[in-house]
């Protein structure tokens, strides 16, 4: 915006549209800004969700850095988180260059593979629990498969990626969709003139279509890490953070823990942290990946 | 004039928005005259009777209107509504750490004042004071229902094979080694759920271990590393006697299999008994209590408050909230919901009891029973999850450690106003049920 623009008082255009902002920003004020505010004060008291408490001052803060179950519940977040941001890109990618190509029934198979983003997660959560501990022992008792033979969310050492598995099912349909508008921004003249170059196969997606749809890649990968850092509902349906305590996730625990047991002001405080980590990586990211991003 | 009708426009978008949700969130003003008395219960499986019995109160009381409300998860509920300030009248919840916290942040009114109080055994008042993390004058439960928990058998297959109920733990241990031997399962674990894992756990330390212990380890006398190894490693032998992969099927799962006759008993507490029979109405269920010491007069049942009503702070109307118990407490209304739940009264008096308590009637009529211990755990400490963990392969000495530094971290408030106290009024002291 020009300086001398914004000196001038607001005209009627600009006044109407600020008019329909205003109810936006006091909901979200009310329902955002507010609870944060409220939660971050909350988070220096001992504070159940009900009843008295006290100022305990940065005990809760100093409390979460020895807390071995916030610890862990971390280190699960952000394994869960890199895996399951690395599957869901490279397999919605392959998809989208699928569905973009030149197929059979494409916009039928489009929708097709946009389902699993309709259904709930509970819903997914509580279907593929029965697939786990039914259908894959009995597939995998009859084929002689010993890893598969029991459950793999009873199992410590499997619980997790049977979590990634299920969340990368579900959230693979979004991205592809987002992949899929990217490949139709590159202009066909662009692989025309590089087909006379020479550039055919993987050298043509590596040298052009990939620097060309970067921006989609940053959008894609900011918001599937934001989505598994914040991963619950399927923990909720599958695993209820067993077993063990292996598969807690950060979100899990404090509402667990915050809202279910009392302690209330410790999640809080939980919670802040957990925001500016996640804030942080998200800026991270888009600077990062922003610096790659070519333009036509 | 277009442009003064555009902001108009828009103001009044944005002001019918907010209005919007003030009407939502005030929602319900109640009209008529009438007094409204909320009561939130926490016992899913009990709506009907619950339903039944509101109309039945207001037919009969035409100038109080009862709403009972019985959501699911109704304590996570019960705290959420609590943060916002939208208390219910009288709750209805279990004598566990729940009530403890209540009570503990000054929610919940002094009944001492109400008569039916005295028609409640005394040992399920004991449990209650038991439960005060720091004591307390005045009494804040009636306790209403109690649930018994120990092992439920599958009657036929006993019959069928000619099996006994074992009274100590030898005999239970010969027993499963015999049931092996027929190939029959003994138990059906659930340990999916990591909460199943407490079934066993507060059988077995109801025999083992006093029942003050979460006190005396506040109050720094004792240490749980001392109190439950023994405990520990009974549960862990329970396991070997389990189905294949017992960490693999929840609570339901296992309650369908129990139902199906897929094993001979189960560890959990008649509260299973409803969602058993709903898979199989026709199984004959008897339970026993869980023999975990070697000289069978040393058992004792588990039994604690499963349901007691409590008056919150801020209710309009105390009286009528009594009136409301009164009725609760008629010996008619008493008897019909321990047939629908198959619980334990805990009025004096002669109800029957359901036949699947039948193994466990010489207790409870010689009053030989204690609460659970897990009502003393502070439910953010997650035990459940510390024994699951335990039973998946962790050391004892690792387990009982991690128990003892957890307990000191959630429960620290409590150790201050606990020694806070004792400075103030001398030492605690630690009262036991027998």
């Amino acid at each position: 915006m020009n300086r001398q623009k914004a000196k001038k008082p607001l005209g009627s255009r600009e006044r109407s549209y600020f008019f329909i902002l205003l109810p936006i920003l006091i909901l979200f004020f009310l329902f955002n800004t507010l609870p944060l505010i409220q939660g971050f004060l909350y988070s220096f008291t001992n504070f159940r969700g009900f009843g008295s408490y006290d100022w305990v001052g940065l005990r809760n803060y100093a409390d979460l850095f020895g807390d071995g179950r916030v610890g862990n519940s971390y280190r699960f977040t952000f394994l869960f988180a890199v895996v399951s941001t690395v599957l869901v890109n490279v397999v919605s990618l392959i998809l989208a260059l699928g569905l973009n190509s030149k197929i059979y029934a494409k916009s039928a198979l489009r929708g097709i593979y946009f389902v699993p983003n309709v259904l709930g997660g509970l819903v997914v959560g509580y279907i593929f629990s029965f697939f786990f501990t039914y259908i894959l022992p009995a597939i995998g008792t009859a084929l002689g498969i010993a890893d598969l033979s029991s459950s793999w969310l009873a199992r410590t050492d499997r619980a997790w990626f049977a979590i990634v598995l299920v969340a990368a099912w579900q959230s693979i349909a979004m991205n592809t969709l987002i992949y899929i508008s990217g490949l139709q921004t590159v202009p066909s003249d662009v692989y025309e003139a590089g087909a006379i170059d020479g550039a055919t196969g993987w050298k043509r997606f590596r040298s052009i279509t990939l620097p060309l749809i970067m921006p989609f890649v940053t959008v894609n990968l900011v918001l599937s890490m934001k989505n598994a850092l914040m991963v619950f509902d399927q923990i909720m349906s599958l695993t209820q953070g067993g077993p063990a305590q292996s598969t807690e996730s950060i979100s899990y625990l404090i509402y667990n823990n915050g809202m279910g047991g009392g302690q209330f002001g410790y999640q809080s405080a939980n919670a802040v942290v957990f925001f500016i980590v996640i804030v942080a990586i998200s800026v991270f990211q888009m600077k990062y990946l922003g610096s790659k991003e070519e333009q036509l | 004039m277009k442009q003064h009708l555009k902001h108009l426009l828009a103001l009044l978008l944005a002001a019918s928005m907010i209005l919007g949700m003030g009407v939502i969130t005030a929602g319900c003003t109640a009209d008529s005259g009438k007094v409204t008395i909320e009561l939130l219960e926490y016992k899913r499986e009990a709506v009907s009777i619950f339903q039944k019995m509101a109309a039945d109160f207001n037919k009969e009381n035409p100038d109080i209107n009862l709403v009972v409300s019985s959501p699911n998860d109704a304590v996570t509920v019960l705290k959420t509504r609590l943060i916002k300030n939208d208390a219910p009248d009288i709750i209805g919840i279990g004598g566990d750490s729940t009530y403890s916290n209540l009570l503990d942040a000054d929610m919940l009114e002094d009944i001492s004042s109400y008569k039916g109080l005295q028609s409640i055994k005394s040992v399920y008042k004991e449990m209650d004071k038991n439960l005060e993390l720091v004591p307390k004058a005045g009494t804040y439960a009636l306790p209403y229902a109690a649930n018994a928990s120990g092992v439920l058998y599958n009657r036929a297959i006993f019959k069928k094979y000619g099996w006994s109920i074992p009274t100590t733990w030898e005999e239970l241990i010969s027993l499963c080694k015999k049931m092996q031997a027929a190939k029959v399962t003994p138990f059906y674990f659930a340990l999916k759920d990591s909460w199943t894992s407490l079934a066993p756990w507060n059988a077995i330390a109801v025999d083992l271990v006093e029942p003050n212990i979460a006190q005396e380890v506040n109050l720094g006398r004792t240490t749980f590393t001392k109190a439950y190894s023994e405990v520990a490693d009974k549960e862990k032998e329970l396991t070997k006697y389990g189905q294949k992969d017992i960490f693999a099927y929840g609570y339901n799962d296992a309650c369908t299999a129990f139902a199906k006759g897929q094993s001979a008993m189960m560890l959990i507490g008649s509260y299973a008994v409803p969602q058993i029979k709903t898979v199989n109405a026709d199984i004959d269920i008897d339970s026993f209590v869980l023999p975990a010491s070697s000289s069978a007069t040393e058992n004792k049942l588990n039994s604690g408050n499963d349901l007691q009503f409590s008056i919150m702070k801020g209710t309009k109307d105390k009286a009528t909230c009594y009136r409301v118990l009164d009725y609760m407490l008629k010996d008619e209304n008493v008897q019909k919901y321990v047939d629908d739940q198959n619980a334990v009264s805990c009025k004096t008096g002669s109800f029957t009891l359901p036949s699947m308590l039948d193994g466990m009637k010489l207790y409870i009529q010689q009053n030989k029973m204690a609460d659970y211990q897990d009502h003393h755990y502070p439910s953010e400490m997650s035990a459940d999850a510390l024994i699951q963990t335990y039973l998946l392969g962790q050391s004892k000495a690792d387990f009982l450690q991690t128990f003892d530094t957890n307990w000191k971290r959630y429960n620290r408030d409590t150790i201050a106003k606990l020694k806070k106290y004792e400075t103030e009024h001398g030492s605690v002291s630690t009262s036991s049920v027998s």
